[in-house]
């Protein structure tokens, strides 16, 4: 059940976004794409999401063609930068929008969506705050919120497009950590775009540094940091 | 690698089709038409019809009484939107949300009402008809009375162009004007101005679209005398209501001439200038 | 006028920026010349009236007749408005197509065209000898001269309120939200149904108000397409006009204080709109 990415290619226009990226995830590991801006990072995030199209390349996960599919079959749980939460939601409508979209006979009951939506909190901890509006949460208990109706969906994989980058530097380490234990917890292999190096090699199983569209090196965050491989990888660690 | 299925937020092409024909249609039919009808009776009787219509001494009247009414009130109504948005954008003080609703109001007033109020004030059984009869001063039925419910019907048109925008810019900018020890007319003049210049014109072209094209208010208030107190779109009801079909059309078509110009110049400064517009119009 | 002075004090009475004094006063000066004073001509005429002599001008069948019209049709020009709009803002807000920006400026026509000037172009194109008079008078359907031609001029000028208001916020809520749904599994339908349409919501309803209120009011653009037929096609803003024109300034103030009694409604409705909205942000 791993993650095969192989060559794969996207073009904005004429603009190449990816040129050829190839990776594999083992099942339940937690991968971090980094790279500068412009690199692909977020392209390819979205391309694994359903969000995007590749050119050409193949993405395979368990024995699923991945890219024959739609994002809504796909049950990708997808996290965005801006929470993308539904405004006019509670909390507990927005985590539970996943389960509620579902056909009835796969729906389950208001009591079992209740109680998920219940564990989900304690385990984002915000228990208690089913009710509020995401207007009245603060930019990390929004993204908390986020992450839960991402979960709540069972998702095949966690996909996470820079999540931390709207919030102040205690609440990023804060839910950085929460990340790596909620991961653990619910043992699904998750992908994580960020352009900050501490917070890519502080939560991740395997590293991807990105350049102009291709992963640079691959490989686990104290062999990455040890022998970088080409000039940029040793450069950007540096900086 | 060919399109297997839709992105998520792309709609399949069935829907694009039916929702741009309904938009294009709805548009075509509501708008449009009566456009082209427009010009097409105007020019009924050829060129030398619609030049006659147009040369005709009493339509010339009503063109220059238009042009009168908007030429007080326009400017009236710049004055007054600059120094309400001064004075909301750049001080604090109570209240300040309840008077932008009251500038606002007139929008909310049927036209038709905003004429009755002046009737109401001026009118022989009025507060002030029997002492403004006594000392022989026409309001009503006279160019001060259509002056004035222009005046009503188009007072927020700059005023609320301009709050927005003056808001938004906040007041860094002249308090380091005045520390720099320019006086209050120079900050006015050489820091404000030149920020709010595109906004205050899009503001006073609308303005004056509608001071030049009222037509409820002032139909109240006129007393409907041709070639003395009919405006142009008194004069085109004149024409359209004595059968002059040609006469009417030649006038209308004159007026969505200008409505078509201040169309054109507004998605101009929409376009060219949509930084420096109130956060509404940018596109 | 001197309670709003009071009222509008400053809470600091020095500021850095010179003229607080002069704009403020010139600000309000010329707010209560232009539209305070003469309004409240008319707010306290009913007072000077008496409510009985208010009541018996208000309730002929008439002028009864002639509100149910006004207020009846503007509701359903701004939800026809508003359903369109949406469809409108979406395809100008969504889509690539050649000549949508010359279809976007096209928008605020009505906005710009004198009303009289649409009274006249409709009243000839519906008439039953007009392009589309005569091609629904072959079904039998009469426009012109009937209520139904009221509710035509209504929409025509009532459409770009819901299109202007609708619009920018459609562009601001941006695709993510669009994209977040998907992610959890919900159809394209869902997704429009219980993610765009409620997120829309306050947009559309604050459209559809002032779409109302401007219909409601209209005067202009209506006369020459209805006919006027008493206690049929004729509107409440007709019958201030006839009714001035009989010197019967009681009744014509006693059908303007019902208007400008549901001009008040509908700008606090606004209002409660817009604070409803700003809530969600």
């Amino acid at each position: 059940m791993s993650l095969t990415v192989d060559s794969v290619t996207k073009k904005f226009r004429r603009f190449p976004a990816l040129n050829g990226a190839s990776f594999v995830a083992p099942q339940g590991s937690f991968v971090s794409l980094l790279g500068p801006s412009g690199s692909g990072k977020t392209t390819l995030l979205r391309i694994l999401g359903g969000l995007e199209f590749a050119d050409s390349g193949s993405v395979r996960f368990a024995d699923l063609n991945w890219l024959d599919m739609p994002a809504r079959t796909r049950n990708p749980g997808f996290v965005f930068q801006q929470y993308a939460l539904f405004k006019h939601m509670t909390v507990a409508d927005n985590i539970a929008f996943g389960l509620k979209v579902r056909p009835r006979s796969k729906r389950p009951s208001k009591s079992e969506i209740q109680d998920r939506v219940k564990s989900l909190l304690d385990l984002v901890q915000l228990p208690g705050l089913e009710q509020r509006y995401p207007s009245q949460l603060s930019g990390g208990q929004r993204q908390r919120v986020a992450l839960a109706r991402a979960l709540a969906i069972e998702p095949r994989m966690l996909l996470l497009d820079e999540p931390f980058g709207a919030l102040d530097a205690k609440v990023r380490k804060e839910l950085r950590a929460d990340l790596r234990r909620i991961h653990d917890h619910a043992g699904v292999t998750t992908v994580f775009v960020t352009h900050d190096q501490e917070e890519a090699f502080a939560v991740a199983d395997l590293v991807a540094v990105m350049k102009d569209g291709r992963i640079e090196q691959y490989g686990a965050p104290a062999d990455v940091r040890r022998n970088p491989r080409t000039p940029f990888v040793s450069e950007f660690l540096s900086v | 690698m060919k399109k297997r299925y839709l992105k998520p937020t792309e709609d399949p092409l069935w829907l694009k089709l039916i929702l741009g024909a309904v938009t294009i249609g709805f548009i075509a039919v509501l708008l449009l038409l009566p456009l082209v009808l427009m010009f097409k009776e105007a020019l009924a009787n050829g060129l030398n019809g619609f030049w006659a219509s147009m040369t005709e001494p009493d339509a010339l009247a009503s063109v220059r009484l238009s042009l009168i009414a908007a030429a007080i009130a326009v400017p009236l109504n710049t004055v007054f939107g600059i120094a309400a948005a001064w004075a909301i954008a750049k001080y604090d003080f109570r209240g300040k949300t309840f008077l932008v609703t009251l500038i606002d109001l007139p929008f909310s007033v049927s036209p038709v009402v905003a004429g009755l109020i002046y009737v109401l004030v001026f009118g022989m059984q009025g507060w002030l008809g029997p002492t403004l009869a006594d000392h022989d001063v026409r309001i009503l039925f006279a160019l001060p009375g259509i002056v004035l419910v222009t005046i009503f019907v188009t007072f927020p048109f700059v005023a609320r162009e301009l709050i927005p925008l003056m808001v938004d810019q906040g007041r860094d900018e002249e308090e380091a004007a005045a520390t720099l020890g320019a006086s209050g007319f120079q900050t006015f003049l050489r820091v404000t101005l030149p920020n709010i210049k595109w906004g205050l014109l899009y503001g006073i072209l609308l303005c004056n679209a509608r001071a030049l094209g009222e037509f409820g208010a002032v139909s109240v208030v006129s007393g409907h005398i041709r070639g003395v107190t009919n405006t142009m779109p008194l004069h085109v009801q004149l024409l359209y209501d004595n059968y002059d079909y040609a006469g009417a059309f030649t006038v209308a078509a004159l007026l969505a001439m200008l409505a078509l110009l201040t169309l054109a110049l507004k998605s101009l400064l929409e376009w060219r200038y949509a930084d420096e517009l109130a956060a509404a119009h940018r596109r | 006028m001197s309670a709003i002075g009071l009222k509008l004090l400053p809470l600091r009475s020095r500021h850095v920026l010179p003229g607080f004094r002069l704009s403020l006063g010139f600000t309000l000066f010329y707010l209560a010349g232009i539209v305070l004073v003469p309004l409240l001509a008319l707010v306290i005429r009913p007072v000077e009236l008496g409510f009985d002599g208010f009541w018996t001008a208000i309730s002929t069948p008439r002028v009864l007749a002639s509100l149910r019209l006004s207020f009846g049709m503007a509701l359903a020009a701004a939800v026809i408005d508003s359903f369109f709009g949406v469809i409108i803002a979406w395809v100008l807000v969504r889509y690539r197509f050649p000549g949508k920006a010359l279809l976007d400026a096209v928008i605020d026509l009505p906005f710009a065209l004198p009303t009289a000037v649409a009274g006249i172009a409709l009243s000839t194109l519906y008439a039953p000898n007009g392009w589309i008079g005569a091609a629904l008078a072959e079904y039998g359907i009469r426009v012109a001269y009937t209520p139904w031609g009221v509710l035509v001029a209504m929409v025509f000028i009532a459409l770009p309120f819901t299109v202007r208001t609708v619009q920018p916020v459609m562009a601001e809520l941006g695709l993510e939200v669009e994209e977040a749904a998907a992610t959890l599994g919900a159809t394209r339908i869902q997704t429009i149904a219980r993610v765009v349409i409620p997120m829309l919501g306050p947009a559309v309803l604050t459209g559809m108000a002032m779409a109302f209120a401007r219909a409601a009011g209209e005067y202009g653009s209506i006369i020459f397409i209805a006919g006027n037929i008493p206690a049929v096609s004729e509107i409440a803003p007709l019958l201030i006009v006839t009714k001035l024109e009989q010197y019967d300034y009681a009744g014509a103030s006693a059908i303007g204080v019902v208007m400008l009694i549901a001009s008040f409604v509908m700008l606090l409705a606004l209002n409660g709109l817009q604070s409803w909205a700003a809530k969600r942000r």
